[in-house]
């Protein structure tokens, strides 16, 4: 994916969109080792994040999704909301997602865990464990936070994503914190919102 | 904002739920909720430890995610090079085959015609001017050739736009062509409708006067002993033209006499045309029975489709008849061709040019007859058309034109096929209005005609209603190909379900005996279903407004109260 504050390629989107094969091969080396570990963080296997990421660009070049691109915005982010789509679908098709009706998302504890058990359980844990950690996740939650915190994806983004309001957005972060926390291995309080 | 329970602690003092400090920490929280936030994290050490704690838990996220390196697999490094060959493989395969389709149709279908039009004398200088009978019916056809041409290029403007514009909104495609149709409408030369109209129980032109241009004449009996300098437009019962008409008469007529003198062509719908003077160019009718009697003289040629014609005068050019009897005592300088039930040419009959008669019967041939050649005869094929192998061929010609067809207006009117699409699945509906529209838009557009200002109106929507039949077997032939492959959203696969599914509907409307009522069925259904989304989009659409929740605005991007506090 294009760091931070480099130029996309305009020019290659613009003749992709012309349905101009040399610039999709620009685009597609450009683009898809992002969208591959995207797909890679948010699916349960390597072969579904291989398969997910050929599905995701066989599918813009076939249909010319690029003409559903606004240029004034960016191709990245675009990209990464593309493959989001994509990838909740390969979920629901599966049956693994974690439905769970917006009264049940409304019911999340609105405690105050201990800070500072919160503040020591981030501290220890390094990155390998939470990559561990988030997959052992359910699939709505390994979502959020992929979208979230990987991507970069807006509340509307997301909830546009996940078939949410975006009212509950940051009910289903938190509750995806707390299923983290859990599989962290010692956030049973944390995550239950109780207090010390 | 929401507050939790207490702290051991700080017994006096409410803490922040974790869920505002979440929302605030993403920037999330409007600006009077921040700034509350804000201002209790300055005196809660608590509550500024969980937010540190929840950002660097944020941040431990992303460095999770980001940090390791997963190589792109092999086969995704294959998979580019594949996935553009395969797309060339395809637009390659696809143009190829509109292409020879449109060619075949040309050379084999559309070539002859215009050669044998331009033998009757209705040539035309382009193909749209071909497929319309440049002048054959009337004037205006001029400037409806413009016209369409004009829509022609218009439309493929809109196809354009509606390929390589970025996010073409809703039926935007379809207003740009809309506006330019009306565009070209409001650039019609006016002088096309600059004319006299006169309309009584007994109308016509004087024997002393002389109409300078064109003449509408409404009425029972229709007399023309003057001159005409332009077009007369004839709608009466019987009609006599005595006089002097320099432009072309065309006349919609029970009884037509033209015992005067025609200097151009006459267009005829009428029950019985005599033919006693002389017409200088070509005559087209459409009649049961036409006389052209010893006296008559046609300086062009004859096309008729008509029950009966008595040929005893000079005929110019070529005779084209489909019709039951021929009956030829005159002189016709070019050729015959003929396809009906009886050709009859009695001992004075003269004949220039080679005669092909296609009929039931043996020609009935007078030895006196001066003919150039004997006469070609064919006796009339009446086995079933499936039966011939050149049927299949057309068969397949016309479904490659379908889908071509198709393709245009799937990418012209992606949205509004959509909702077309999905109307079809309102069986009843669509039935409905489909019959209503399948009857009811001809006779409207016939209405329209009549009336004659409302001509071009009228024309302009017999065309579309005509393109709409093949657009409503597109329709029903996206809904079958859903039916078998499963209801998609997007274009391109919308356009492959209609390929496969037009495939299956255009056998089904080959099937002998019942394939002619499926045709029907499918066109009815579609029509309504087409009609059904067009009565939608003219429906006032109400504002929803959801009863969402509270939802906080986010915060302006210069504000300054989100974000961590020191400890």
């Amino acid at each position: 994916m294009s760091a931070p504050g480099k130029t996309e390629p305009t020019e290659a989107i613009t003749r992709a969109r012309t349905g101009d094969a040399d610039a999709w091969g620009v685009l597609y080396r450009e683009y898809a080792s992002a969208i591959f570990r995207f797909c890679r963080r948010a699916l349960p296997t390597r072969e579904d994040a291989e398969d997910a990421t050929m599905d995701i660009f066989a599918k813009l070049m076939r249909d010319n999704k690029l003409l559903q691109y606004d240029q004034s915005r960016s191709f990245s982010a675009w990209l990464y909301k593309v493959a989001a789509n994509h990838c909740w679908d390969v979920l629901r098709r599966r049956k693994t997602r974690q439905d769970k009706e917006t009264e049940d998302l409304e019911n999340v504890p609105l405690e105050h865990p201990d800070p500072n058990q919160l503040d020591k359980l981030i501290e220890q844990r390094t990155s390998e464990e939470v990559r561990r950690a988030l997959d052992k996740l359910g699939a709505r939650a390994r979502m959020a936070l992929v979208m979230r915190y990987y991507s970069d994806m807006s509340y509307d983004e997301i909830a546009d994503a996940l078939g949410v309001r975006r009212a509950f957005v940051g009910v289903v972060l938190l509750r995806a914190r707390h299923e983290l926390r859990q599989a962290l291995g010692q956030g049973g309080a944390l995550a239950a919102g109780g207090t010390s | 904002m929401r507050e939790a329970h207490n702290l051991s602690g700080d017994a006096a003092m409410q803490h922040l739920d974790e869920m505002t400090c979440l929302l605030y920490i993403e920037r999330q929280l409007d600006r009077v909720h921040a700034q509350e936030v804000s201002a209790h994290t300055q005196d809660c050490a608590a509550c500024r430890t969980l937010l540190r704690a929840l950002e660097r838990e944020s941040r431990l996220l992303t460095r999770a995610m980001l940090e390791e390196e997963d190589a792109l697999p092999a086969r995704l490094a294959r998979f580019q090079e594949r996935a553009g060959r395969s797309m060339q493989w395809i637009w390659t395969v696809a143009f190829g085959l509109a292409a020879t389709g449109v060619y075949a149709l040309y050379t084999t279908y559309i070539g002859p015609l215009q050669q044998q039009l331009e033998e009757a004398g209705l040539g035309g200088s382009s193909l749209l001017s071909l497929l319309i009978f440049q002048g054959a019916f009337w004037k205006g056809w001029q400037s409806m050739i413009a016209l369409l041409e004009v829509v022609a290029l218009v439309t493929l403007a809109g196809f354009a736009v509606a390929f390589f514009r970025k996010r073409v909104r809703r039926g935007s495609a379809l207003a740009l062509v809309l506006a330019g149709f009306c565009a070209a409408l409001l650039l019609q030369p006016v002088s096309a409708f600059a004319s006299e109209i006169r309309k009584a129980e007994s109308v016509g032109v004087a024997s002393d006067e002389t109409i300078k241009g064109d003449i509408f004449l409404f009425g029972n009996r229709v007399r023309i002993d003057g001159t005409v300098d332009g077009d007369v437009f004839l709608f009466g019962q019987n009609a006599n033209v005595t006089g002097h008409v320099k432009g072309d008469v065309i006349a919609f007529a029970q009884i037509l006499d033209v015992n005067g003198q025609v200097d151009g062509n006459i267009r005829a719908f009428t029950n019985t045309l005599t033919i006693r003077g002389t017409v200088g160019k070509n005559v087209l009718t459409f009649d049961e029975l036409v006389n052209v009697e010893s006296s008559g003289k046609i300086g062009g040629s004859l096309t008729l489709f008509v029950k009966t014609l008595n040929l005893e005068g000079n005929l110019g050019k070529d005779l084209l008849m489909f019709g039951e009897h021929l009956n030829l005592s005159g002189k016709v300088e070019g050729a015959i061709r003929m396809k009906g039930d009886l050709l009859t040419i009695n001992s004075s009959a003269q004949v220039a040019g080679p005669i092909h008669f296609e009929g039931n019967k043996e020609p009935e041939v007078s030895p006196q007859a001066k003919l150039a050649s004997p006469v070609d005869y064919h006796k009339m094929q009446h086995k079933p058309h499936y039966m011939e192998g050149h049927y299949y061929v057309w068969q397949v010609i016309w479904l490659a034109a379908f889908v071509l067809f198709g393709l245009v207006l799937f990418q012209l009117m992606p949205q509004f096929t959509k909702e077309a699409v999905a109307n079809a699945e309102r069986y009843g509906a669509s039935f409905g209005l489909g019959v209503l529209v399948f009857f009811g838009i001809p006779i409207a557009a016939v209405i329209a005609c009549v009336t004659v200002v409302g001509l071009f109106v009228g024309i302009s929507t017999f065309f579309i209603w005509y393109a709409s039949l093949y657009y409503a077997q597109l329709v029903v032939g996206a809904l079958v190909g859903q039916s078998l492959m499963g209801r998609t959203s997007e274009t391109w696969p919308l356009i492959g379900r209609m390929v496969v599914g037009i495939v299956i509907v255009r056998l089904a409307t080959v099937i002998p005996a019942v394939g002619g009522w499926i045709k029907f069925a499918v066109i009815v259904w579609g029509l309504g279903a087409t009609s059904l989304a067009l009565y939608n989009r003219f429906q006032p659409t109400i504002a929803n407004t959801p009863s969402t929740p509270y939802t906080p605005p986010p915060l302006p991007p210069n504000t300054t109260v989100g974000g961590m506090q020191p400890a």
